[in-house]
């Protein structure tokens, strides 16, 4: 079974981030990340590149994941919560 | 015709496209669930929807054709907006209604 902290190291390996937090019961997983490189790219761009990191996990392993991606500035702003 | 092509005109023929899981009235799938009820709520009650669960081909393709892997998707005058949690977003801060409106 896939645990929130394996997809955290997933995504940590595969994208240059900040901040990485990760939630969920093996089935479905929420995640928050913040990343400079999410600067001036789109929802859908910034999604992608968190897909790309995770590559065929997101097929295979890992059923349900939802996700917010953040800037260093938006989290900044949300007083990092 | 090929898979791709298939998807090309769907998104194109339709103002507003749902890939989803079962059928608005049956969602097989929380996501999608939630996807229709957006769309619900900003006034589209009918979309075009397309039931990946009932075409392999296309549960594949479309995950190519927007290089997304997960469904649902959301397609709107032929671009590709966002799955469940973009949709989410998009629909809080009044965004999705200006881009339905357009």
């Amino acid at each position: 079974m896939v645990l929130p902290q394996d997809i955290k190291q997933y995504i940590e390996a595969g994208l240059p981030c900040e901040r990485v937090e990760v939630s969920g019961d093996g089935h479905h997983f929420e995640a928050i990340i913040v990343s400079h490189l999410f600067a001036g790219k789109s929802r859908v761009a910034q999604h992608q590149l968190v897909y790309q990191a995770l590559g065929d996990r997101m097929r295979q392993e890992i059923h349900a994941l939802s996700m917010r991606t953040l800037t260093p500035e938006q989290w900044a702003a949300l007083g990092g919560h | 015709m090929s898979v791709h092509d298939i998807i090309d005109q769907q998104v194109k023929s339709h103002p507003v496209v749902l890939y989803m899981k079962g059928s608005p009235d049956f969602p097989q799938c929380g996501f999608s669930a939630n996807a229709v009820k957006i769309l619900k709520a900003c006034g589209v009650d009918a979309p075009f929807t397309v039931d990946v669960l009932q075409n392999p081909d296309i549960r594949q393709g479309i995950k190519e054709y927007a290089n997304w892997p997960t469904i649902p998707q959301l397609y709107i005058k032929g671009e590709f907006v966002g799955g469940s949690d973009i949709m989410t977003e998009l629909y809080q801060s009044g965004e999705l209604k200006q881009l339905l409106a357009a």
